[in-house]
Order: C-alpha cells, then structure tokens, then sequence
C-alpha cells in the first residue's frame, strides 16, 4: 500500500458517528443511533466510489461526516492535500477545516430543500466564491455564467430564484455551485433520486462527464447499484452503519461475496425482459441503527445465516487482493452475481 | 416528463441574450397569493385607513384636536341629511346644529336638531392651522361647516372635544405604541429565538427555561404592578418608552419560541447544511439564510401580536395606569365612559371602540393572509 501512497486521496479508518438518542425534560442521553459505526476505506485520486445501500444505513451520515458537517463519535479521516500533506479532518477545527471546504465538495439529496429560496441562482452559485473570497460582482457573475454553461443551464437565467425551475434544473443548480471553486473531491448524495426517472440519466451523464473533464475524485452515493454500476470504478456496500463489501465494481458485479449483495444484485432488473429475475427476497426490514442486531448485523436476513453468525461479529477483511468482505462464510458460500 | 422538455429547452435556448419573462422575488409571490384573499385585503384596508386617519388626525378633524370647546360639550353625533324639513332633495349633504332643553322634572337633557338653518359640508375647507406631519403648516381640512354651524360627526366629549377628531389623535399613541412595543418584542424574541435553536445544547436550554420562567408569570397583574410604578411625574415620552417595552413583555417569549421552533425545522434543512459545507461562517449563515427565511414568520407573528398590544394598551389606559394626559389613546377616551350615569345618557362616547375593534380586527386579518400567503414556495 505504501508505495502509491502519494495516489491517494482519502483514507477512513474506523469511522464512528453516533447520534445520542435524548428523552424526557432534562434531554438524558438514553441511547444512540449508531449511523455510522466503523467505516474503513481508501480512496485513491481520480477514482469513482459507490457507496450503495438501503435506505436509512447511514450513507448520507458518512458523507456528511467525511466533510466534517458532524463531529465523528470516533475515527480517522485522512485527508491528503496535493502539497502531499495528511491532514487528519477528525478532529481539526471548523477554522482549519474551512481552507480544506474548497477542495472538497457534496452534492446534495434533495434539489429541493437545498437551494435557499431567497436567493438568486445567481447568489446561491457565487455564493462559495464570496465565501472563500474568490470573486465578486462581475468576475464572479462571469463565473456563474461560465459554470450555467459547464452544468447546461442557460446562464441569462441566473436571476431567477430556485422555484421557477424543474427538480433536473434545480440539481444542476446545486452542482454548479459544488464545481465553483474547483474542488478536487466530491461527495454525490443520490444525486439524482429525488428527480424524475426521464431526467436521472441526463443528470448522472452530465455528471460523468463533468468528472471526466475535470478530474475529480468521486464518492457517488446510491440506494440503488443499477445507478452506480456505470459510474464507479468501485463499490463500497453499507448496511446498518458498516462497509460489508467493497471491491471493483466489475468483481463485485460478478463474483459477489457477501449474501447482502447478492440480495441487492438479484432486484437489479435484468437488461433483457425475457430473462426471468431470480429475485432474492429480503425479509423482514432493515434492523434500527439504535439497536444493532448481535453478531453478523445481516445475520436476521441473511439466507446462508449459521448460529454463529449472530454470536460473532465479522470483520472486514480483504479476502481476495482488492475485495473485501464481512462474511463469516465468504470463501464458502458460492454467490450468484450478475453478468458485467 | 413536463421536466424533460424544461430541461431540453433551457439547454437549446442557446445563447439568446435576454431574460424575457419576469421573474419574480419572494415578495412578490407573498404579494400574489396575499391578493387573492379578499378578507386580508379588506384587513390591510382597515389597518391602512386607521394609519392614514392617525397619521393626519388634524386634517381629518374639522375642530382643532387640541383643546377644549366647553359651548359644546356631549354633543350627540350630528346626523347627515340630504333631504330638509320641507322634503326638498338636497345634492349636497349638510347638517343641522343641535339645540336642547332640560326635562323639567328628570333634569335629563334633550337634544333637537336647529332646522331654522342647514349648515353644508364643504370639502377642502380652510380651517384651524396645523402642521402636517408636524413640519408642513397648512389650514386644510377635509370636511368643514360655515361659520356658526358644527359638525361632530361621532358627537363630543364632556369637554367638547370632537370624538371622531380626536380618536383619529389617540390612534397615533396607540397604533404607535403597540407597534413599538410589539418591535422590542420581536427584536428580543427573535434574537433569544434564534440563538436559541441555531446553538441548541445548554444555550437552548438556558434560554427555553428563562422563556418559561417569563411566561409563567401571570401577565396582567405584572403590568398592572410594572405601570404603576411608571413615575406620574415623568414626562410623556418617558412614559411612552416605558409602557411600549411594558407591553414588550406580553409578546416576546411566544415570539421567542415560535422563531426558535421555525429555526430548529430550518436548522437541520439541507441548504443550511450546504451553507455549512460551504464553510460559511455562523454569523453568515444566520443573517443570510435563517434570518430571511424566518423573516415572514416574524412579520405574521408581529402583525398578529399588534391587536393583543392594543387591547391591553386600552385596558391599562381605562383603568388609569397606562398613558395619562396630556398623552391620548384610545383607551385614555374609554376612561371617560367609566361613569355609568355619563355612558347611560350619552352613549357616543363610546364611540373609540369602533376604532379599537377595527384595529383588532384589522391586523388580525391581516396577519391570518399574511401567514397564508408567508409560505408561497409550501404547495409547489
Ligand atoms: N440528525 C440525526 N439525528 C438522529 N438520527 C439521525 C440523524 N440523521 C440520521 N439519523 C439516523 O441515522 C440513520 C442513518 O441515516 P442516513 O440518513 O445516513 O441514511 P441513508 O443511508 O442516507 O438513507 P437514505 O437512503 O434514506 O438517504 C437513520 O436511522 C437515521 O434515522
Ligand atoms: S456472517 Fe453469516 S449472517 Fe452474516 S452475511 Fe455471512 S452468512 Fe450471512
Ligand atoms: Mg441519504
């Protein structure tokens, strides 16, 4: 690992966020959501992370933690600037923190609630330019023009506020103002879940292209990995706080490890209508963060699930050079992937 | 699919140069949505009418609202008559003066109408000088009679004030101070509020019991005992501080929470957090995207909160302990109504009420369009 070491961009370790669970008048902490609960990753310069997974297993908590827009419960987050400085954004100030903001961006979920409605396209596109004392007045109205341009956004609309445009508009929006000052790392929060299926893909293409031109270094969150296969160069699977498996996104398609995947592969829709979908049903619902379930977190779900799945807790653990896998039974089990 | 073509649109609109269609700002939407509720126009009608009337009290009063007139005093409201004794239509109104005489064995007055002589109203009439807005001298007024004839169209007091003129004074002090005091309150409120919600952790805390603790104590008794200790002695501006920041105290810990509740919900909103990611400072993030954001509730909740600071402006003033001569509000005017043996015979002094229940009435449905029309952006 320490030879491209000066390739990489980020690495997590251990990563922990835990939101305290308050109750009664005087707010005694009786509990936590364990969002994130032990996230571990590298992520190398210029490539495409998918994290992928259910609704509510914290992908959003872990990409707002990485920017440090909570204060992680434990963990490290190394950050390696260009000059090759590590910084550990863990535990920084929000003063030290803020010269870093320009590097490293998010895309938000929602279109919607993420453009503040009293303000131009305009103001909110310049407004990270104001911030970091980039431009103002005309310089950064040509900026803004520019980046209307760069996003597909005819830039003589740059007077008009967020409600008089379309959801597919509106995220371009957000991703014009996220690509105002360059950033070298962006978080995509399901960029394109919110917005009708006829515009995902026009927004997921802007996107890609936009990562091609200009170089970034991607983590693109998806529920979904029908919406991330495209795009990554790998995927990370979360379930209920944790990575359960992460490997290129050609073997993780194919030769699938843990049986959460293989669940989340089987409810891909196949590309040929004949083929009969050999869905795996998941049952019961996705265990509550606050009370993770013993041993295996998958072990009430899972298909494959032996008693000593809920007794001891899996690690993750690179099984094959590049993949790696929680699974007590990952070398055993044989897992039907899909067809890259 | 309707987001398809929009997309497709604006991508092929190319480079023409012009922004053609409008577009419009928040208030503009408030403005749209607010118009299309008739009982908040006729609100906004009735507040601005009150304002207008208390604004040029002395053009709106054919007698000079200073003073005293004791030929004419508990004088009845003069009617308007278009048609004299004769059955003669007349185009233009007119009126006649009272006269009276004293019931022999009752002592009860009787008031008649003088027919001998029809005194018009004239309008754009020269009369008393005053200043407009206490700067331009002028002698206009609105309505007037000729010499020799009155005309109190809402009747006069015991010191033959005319009660229309007058009200129209006292709506100064009391529209005013009700205002103020309402101002104090949503600064204060609006300050401990968004502290309050945007620190959360033991500042909320600290704040939420300190807001409670305020509330708890029972309001009218607080400014009874706070008005009376208002110095008698001290002069009326003192006075009128004093009783604005008393009534302060009625309003700011409801306005205090319902900002802190509207910022809790906004705080946790994702253009807040891209603010955040942004690195954009708190002071930033709390002057340009919570403050404007909260900004229409505050205007709702201060329009909303007016009509409560007038009626206990007139209550306290009724009882004497609010505004004192040589002040004038709409509840000072109450005062005199007290005396039950006046108000039996002459019930026109009754009249301020009129102007206290249309300001009530005003602002309160003002307040319910406003916060009707406040969210425009809620059901897109
Ligand atoms: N501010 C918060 N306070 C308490 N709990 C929270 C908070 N934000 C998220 N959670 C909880 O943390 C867990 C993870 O939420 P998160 O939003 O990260 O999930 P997600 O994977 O992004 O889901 P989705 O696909 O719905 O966006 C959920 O159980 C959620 O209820
Ligand atoms: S450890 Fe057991 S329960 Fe967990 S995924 Fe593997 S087989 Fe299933
Ligand atoms: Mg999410």
């Amino acid at each position: 690992m320490n030879e491209n070491n000066n390739n990489i961009i980020l690495e997590v370790k251990n990563l922990k966020l835990y939101f305290p669970i308050r109750q009664g008048l005087i707010q005694r902490v009786v509990g936590y959501v364990q969002a994130v609960n032990g996230v571990s990753f590298t992520l190398r310069d210029g490539e495409v992370l998918g994290l992928v997974g259910e609704s509510g297993c914290g992908k959003t908590t872990t990409g707002r933690t990485l920017l440090r827009l909570y204060d992680p419960t434990a963990g490290e987050i190394w950050y390696h600037r260009i000059s090759g400085e590590r910084i550990n954004l863990a535990n920084i100030s929000q003063r030290k923190m803020k010269p870093l903001r320009r590097e490293m961006r998010m895309i938000f979920q929602d279109p919607f609630s993420s453009l503040n409605p009293r303000l131009t396209v305009k103001d909110i596109i310049s407004e990270p330019l104001e911030i970091h004392g980039e431009a103002r007045g005309r310089k950064a109205e040509k900026r803004v023009a520019e980046l209307m341009e760069a996003v597909g956004l005819n830039p003589t609309l740059m007077r008009r506020y967020p409600h008089e445009f379309s959801g597919g508009q509106r995220q371009r929006i957000g991703l014009a103002r996220t690509l105002s000052l360059n950033p070298r790392l962006v978080i995509a929060d399901e960029p394109v879940s919110a917005l009708d299926v006829s515009v995902q893909a026009q927004v997921l293409n802007l996107l890609q292209d936009l990562r091609e031109r200009l170089g970034l270094t991607l983590i693109f969150i998806a529920h979904d990995l029908s919406v991330v296969e495209h795009i990554s160069d790998r995927i990370a699977v979360m379930y209920v706080g944790k990575i359960v498996e992460m490997a290129e996104t050609r073997t993780l398609l194919s030769q699938p490890l843990h049986p959460y995947t293989e669940a989340l592969l089987s409810s891909i829709p196949p590309a040929d209508p004949d083929i009969k979908p050999d869905r795996i049903r998941l049952q019961g619902e996705v265990p509550s963060p606050a009370r993770p379930p013993s041993g295996c977190i998958f072990h009430p779900r899972c298909h494959y699930a032996k008693p000593e799945c809920s007794q001891q807790e899996p690690q993750l653990q690179e099984s094959v050079p590049g993949h790696f896998v929680s699974c007590h039974f990952a070398q055993e089990l044989s897992l039907k992937g899909v067809k890259a | 699919m309707l987001d398809e073509n929009l997309d497709a649109a604006v991508i092929n609109l190319g480079n023409s140069d012009v922004d053609t269609e409008h577009h419009e700002g928040y208030f503009q939407l408030v403005w749209r949505r607010f118009r299309r509720s008739p009982i908040s126009i006729i609100g906004a009608i009735m507040v601005l009418v009150l304002i207008m009337l208390a604004l040029f009290a002395e053009f709106f009063s054919p007698t000079p609202v200073a003073g005293v007139d004791l030929k004419n005093t508990l004088i009845p409201p003069q009617k308007i008559h278009f048609i004299d004794e004769d059955g003669k239509f007349h185009l233009r109104p007119f009126v006649y003066n009272y006269v009276y005489d004293i019931d022999p064995t009752t002592f009860k007055v009787n008031w008649k109408e003088d027919t001998s002589k029809r005194y018009t109203i004239n309008f754009f009439v020269h009369g008393s000088d005053y200043k407009i807005l206490w700067i331009i001298p002028s002698d206009w007024h609105l309505y007037g009679v000729e010499e020799g004839g009155t005309i109190y169209l809402l009747g006069t007091d015991k010191l033959g004030r005319d009660l229309f003129g007058k009200a129209c004074e006292a709506g100064r002090i009391s529209l005013s101070m009700s205002l103020f005091g309402t101002i104090i309150s949503v600064l204060v409120g609006a300050v401990l509020g968004i502290a309050s919600g945007y620190y959360g952790g033991w500042v909320d805390n600290v704040l939420q019991r300190f807001t409670e603790f305020v509330a708890a104590f029972p309001s009218l008794p607080l400014w009874m005992a706070l008005a009376a200790i208002v110095p008698k002695t001290a002069d009326s501006f003192t006075i009128f501080i004093i009783m604005s920041c008393i009534f302060a105290l009625l309003s700011w810990t409801i306005l205090a929470r319902e900002v802190r509740g509207k910022v809790l919900s906004l705080r946790e909103t994702d253009f807040i957090l891209a603010a955040k990611e942004m690195g954009a400072s708190d002071v930033r993030i709390i002057f340009r995207h919570l403050f404007p954001n909260t900004l229409s509730h505050v205007i709702v909740i201060l329009t909303l909160t007016i009509p409560n600071v007038i009626l206990a402006e007139s209550f306290l003033s009724f009882l004497g302990i609010g505004i004192t001569e040589p002040l004038i509000s709409w509840g000072l005017m109450m005062r005199n109504t007290q005396d039950i043996q006046t108000l039996g015979q002459n019930p026109w002094i009754l009249a301020p009420i009129a102007f206290i229940v249309t300001a009530v009435l005003g602002f309160n449905f003002l307040g319910d369009g406003l916060r009707d029309a406040a969210d425009p952006y809620a059901t897109k």
